[in-house]
């Protein structure tokens, strides 16, 4: 069954843009939109109802935890769960991504399962 | 601030830990505690109210650990969490009612303790006192509870393992990354060559590091191990140049490039893999590399200078140059074993002689130790002891009439010029560099320049120790792009053409460096076609840049190419051919008092021999008198000296004063009026002339006469006279006078203003 939500994938990385679709698409959900940066999803996030914003921390110009702050600031989106990839749990990066409001983090590299079991917790948590 | 504003916040804060499902909390509601107790703590800290900023830390503390752990021990952390607040709640409501707090908080600490890693001393002495006696020992303890984010470590990689098992095994995968890593590694070479440039600039680290991590990143995913561990390992060297742990020096920036090349080869093997080939074997010591990183990483400067085994077995006198040529031939055909192991089976070495040489090359390896001086002090240093030099030569001369009646005095002084200069000679080597990183940035442009031309090239760098002055190396690396980018141009054939004239389809530059007199020669050279004497000589007939062949050497005619608006080349690529180039190459190196000499052979290619001298800090200097002054002109500028007869002065009223001389006409400067001064001797076939080269152009400056040759210490003028026309520094000659260097170009500009 496919889950009926639509996924924002944020990297700059097209390769690993991929791997999480794939990823998704390992979990079912198939409903997913790609941007290559910061300014690019969030032209995204204004123009489309987005359910879950799944972005990298490490993006030139603008990185994850601006990108972060930039939709927590932005009253018309700033509900919109976030998912934070990071490579290591860096502490200062993941406690840093917390108090911004982030809904949850996962590590590099990550399977299909961990993946679907943060998302489905975060929508869980959202109701 | 009131009391009453702890009581809102943590009120709220309890309000919110009600609402948790099941009293679990998570990411979100975390970090809104995590804001809210850190605003507590300081508002707490500055109306001294300890027992909330020590609590709050606590909480803060548990806070992180909690999310950082993933909540793996949230049932017993959840109510600790409550017990917190409620703590929290509590001596808010001591200060609304009696400015302390009378509890013990104590009795909390040792319940977080276990989970946030902090021991709780028994007697804390902080439940109720306001009293600022207190306060230092407190804030310690409040640090550790809040500031013990360096220590790091990643407790949720635990929970997220890579699982074998869901390894993306997807090929269209493999090959986005290939593409995509492939580009990523572009980026960072051409990144670090202007991270070279400016070693400080954040950006450049940056754009360096990202390409790494995300190489990392997607590598994790592929289960690409091996290229997960290297951009790892490269990215945590980058990551502490961009906090300033760790300073970008070429050292760095040599593992780095190193390092991208080392991912460039496995992510090529990657690609080779999976269109079936079998992996190439990479030349790269991965083992070794990461050793380099980690110890640059630990501040350390790779051991660089270490000699390889098999050197040593040669000083040693081990074996002969033969055997070791014929072992590492073996070496050749069994990669996996090391030299002194097969030269043990070729018996031609004992384990005991092996083991001593590499005893020898492990303690070379902790010779090499440094330390960072500021440049500008090196430059102090070098010019004070300039300085030292002509004192102890002025002093020689002043006390020459006594060192004859004085024998201790005389032995004195002896030792002392002794000393002396063997400290010149020593601070002088203090500044050079060797020449290798600039060697290493011409081969990476043949590399670029090769793919873009569709050249297939291979570079050999000889002499890459040779040292330089460091404050040479920016001023030559501009000089020798243009003939490195010539020789590929112009030099190198395409390989079929190559194929045609029997020559390997794989063109040769090869860049040289040797130390000869006080002189650096740098050699180009490739295994092209060689210069076209007719064709050049066509294009300068034709450019009217010389009016006839005749009396021009074949060194005459090469040296064409340097003319400004002399290209031979066919067509105009985004390099050369727009006759720009080796003009600006000759003005370049003119600049550095160097010389160029071309050797070209047709068929078989050109060399290019440039000399630089060691140092900008000395100069070779003509010293001349007019008038009561001393002037040093450059003697790589000066092409001969004579005195004119009076009939080779050829002076027209209203028009430029030429001298004639090897047939040529020059137009005389008359350098007392240049400088305002009056001089000994008015008319040239009295004096003396110089026939001076600069700019492709020669004139005749006219002196008094030639005092000596000498070799003096350049020093600048001082910033009160700023930039003075015609001169280019001044010196100190041997008896103590000043004398002023002239800049030969600007006299030129000069005398041509004055017309």
């Amino acid at each position: 069954m496919e889950k009926d939500i639509k996924i924002l994938v944020v990297d700059d990385f097209a390769t690993m843009r991929k791997v999480i679709k794939n990823l998704l698409k390992q979990a079912r959900f198939e409903n997913v939109v790609e941007a290559e940066d910061g300014v690019a999803a969030l032209r995204i996030l204004k123009s489309q109802k987005i359910d879950l914003i799944i972005s990298d921390w490490n993006m030139p110009n603008m990185t994850g935890l601006d990108l972060l702050k930039a939709v927590r600031a932005d009253s018309d989106i700033a509900q919109t769960p976030f998912l934070m990839v990071t490579a290591e749990a860096l502490q200062e990066n993941v406690i840093a991504a917390v108090k911004a409001g982030v809904n949850n983090y996962i590590v590099k590299p990550f399977t299909a399962e961990t993946l679907n079991e943060k998302i489905t917790r975060i929508l869980e948590k959202i109701g | 601030m009131s009391y009453e504003y702890f009581v809102n916040l943590f009120n709220e804060m309890a309000a919110d830990y009600m609402c948790l499902k099941g009293n679990e909390i998570d990411i979100p509601t975390a970090g809104k505690f995590m804001n809210i107790l850190e605003k507590a703590a300081n508002q707490a800290a500055e109306q001294k109210m300890e027992p909330v900023v020590v609590a709050a830390g606590w909480l803060n503390k548990l806070l992180e650990k909690t999310v950082l752990a993933q909540l793996q021990d949230a049932k017993e952390i959840s109510p600790l969490l409550g017990e917190g607040i409620s703590l929290l709640q509590d001596i808010a409501d001591g200060y609304t009612k009696s400015e302390k707090y009378e509890g013990d908080i104590t009795g909390f600490g040792k319940k977080v303790s276990p989970f946030i890693g902090i021991s709780i001393p028994e007697q804390l002495d902080i439940t109720s006192s306001s009293s600022a006696d207190t306060t230092s020992e407190k804030i310690e303890i409040n640090q550790e509870g809040v500031k013990t984010k360096a220590s790091g470590e990643n407790d949720s990689d635990k929970t997220t393992p890579p699982s074998s098992e869901t390894k993306i095994k997807d090929e269209s995968l493999l090959r986005d990354f290939v593409v995509e890593g492939l580009e990523y590694i572009e980026q960072i070479e051409i990144n670090i060559l202007n991270l070279e440039k400016y070693p400080d600039d954040k950006n450049y680290i940056n754009a360096i590091f990202r390409p790494f991590h995300s190489i990392k990143g997607v590598a994790s995913f592929l289960d690409l191990g091996t290229i997960r561990d290297l951009a790892h390992k490269l990215e945590n060297l980058l990551d502490k140049a961009r906090n300033g742990a760790l300073v970008v020096t070429p050292s760095v920036i040599d593992v780095v490039l190193e390092g991208a090349d080392a991912l460039k080869a496995l992510i090529t093997g990657v690609s080779k893999q999976l269109e079936g080939k079998p992996q190439a074997e990479t030349d790269f010591d991965l083992p070794a590399l990461s050793e380099k990183i980690e110890s640059l990483e630990e501040g350390k400067k790779p051991p660089a200078k270490i000699a390889k085994i098999g050197q040593i077995f040669l000083e040693e006198g081990y074996i002969t140059p033969e055997e070791l040529e014929k072992g590492l031939q073996i070496k050749e055909v069994n990669p996996g074993k090391k030299l002194g192991e097969t030269l043990i089976s070729e018996g031609k070495l004992t384990p005991k002689q092996v083991s001593s040489a590499l005893r020898k090359q492990s303690e070379m390896a902790a010779e090499v130790s440094s330390i960072r001086v500021d440049t500008r002090k090196l430059d102090d240093l070098i010019d004070m002891v300039g300085e030292l030099v002509i004192n102890q030569a002025m002093v020689q001369q002043d006390i020459k009439g006594l060192t004859g009646i004085d024998r201790n005095l005389s032995r004195d002084i002896g030792q002392l010029s002794r000393i002396i200069s063997s400290l010149q000679r020593l601070s002088t080597g203090l500044r050079m560099v060797p020449i290798k990183q600039t060697f290493q940035r011409m081969s990476r442009l043949v590399r670029d320049l090769a793919r873009n031309s569709g050249k297939s090239i291979r570079v050999e760098l000889v002499g890459e120790e040779t040292e330089i002055d460091r404050n040479m190396v920016e001023e030559i690396y501009n000089p020798l792009v243009h003939m490195v980018r010539n020789s590929v141009d112009h030099g190198l054939e395409m390989p079929e053409e190559r194929i045609k004239q029997g020559k390997p389809p794989e063109g040769l530059i090869r860049l040289s460096a040797y130390h000869r007199g006080g002189n650096i020669i740098i050699e180009i050279t490739d295994d092209g076609k060689g210069l076209d004497k007719e064709k050049i000589l066509s294009r300068a007939l034709k450019s009217g840049l010389v009016s006839s062949e005749e009396g021009l050497s074949e060194q005459d005619i090469y040296k064409l190419i340097f003319l400004p608006g002399l290209s031979t080349a066919e067509k105009v690529t985004d390099v050369s051919g727009r006759g720009v180039g080796m003009d600006v190459v000759k003005q370049a190196v003119g600049r550095l008092r160097g010389k160029i000499e071309i050797e070209s052979k047709p068929g078989s290619g050109t060399t290019f021999f440039v000399s630089f001298p060691l140092t900008m800090a000395i100069i070779d200097g003509m010293i001349v008198k007019i008038g009561a002054q001393y002037y040093i002109v450059p003697l790589t500028a000066v092409s001969q000296a004579l005195r004119p007869r009076r009939e080779d002065c050829i002076s027209v009223v209203g028009s430029q004063e030429m001298i004639s001389a090897m047939g040529q006409l020059f137009p005389l400067v008359r350098l007392h009026s240049l400088f305002d001064i009056i001089p000994e001797k008015e008319n040239p076939w009295d004096a003396t002339v110089l026939i001076m080269e600069a700019d492709n152009r020669r004139k005749c400056f006219l002196v008094d006469k030639i005092i000596g040759k000498a070799e003096v210490v350049i020093k600048n003028l001082g910033g009160g006279l700023g930039k003075v026309k015609g001169v280019s520094g001044g010196a100190i000659l041997g008896d103590g006078r000043v004398g002023l260097i002239l800049d030969t170009e600007g006299i030129f500009a000069m005398s041509e203003s004055l017309l």
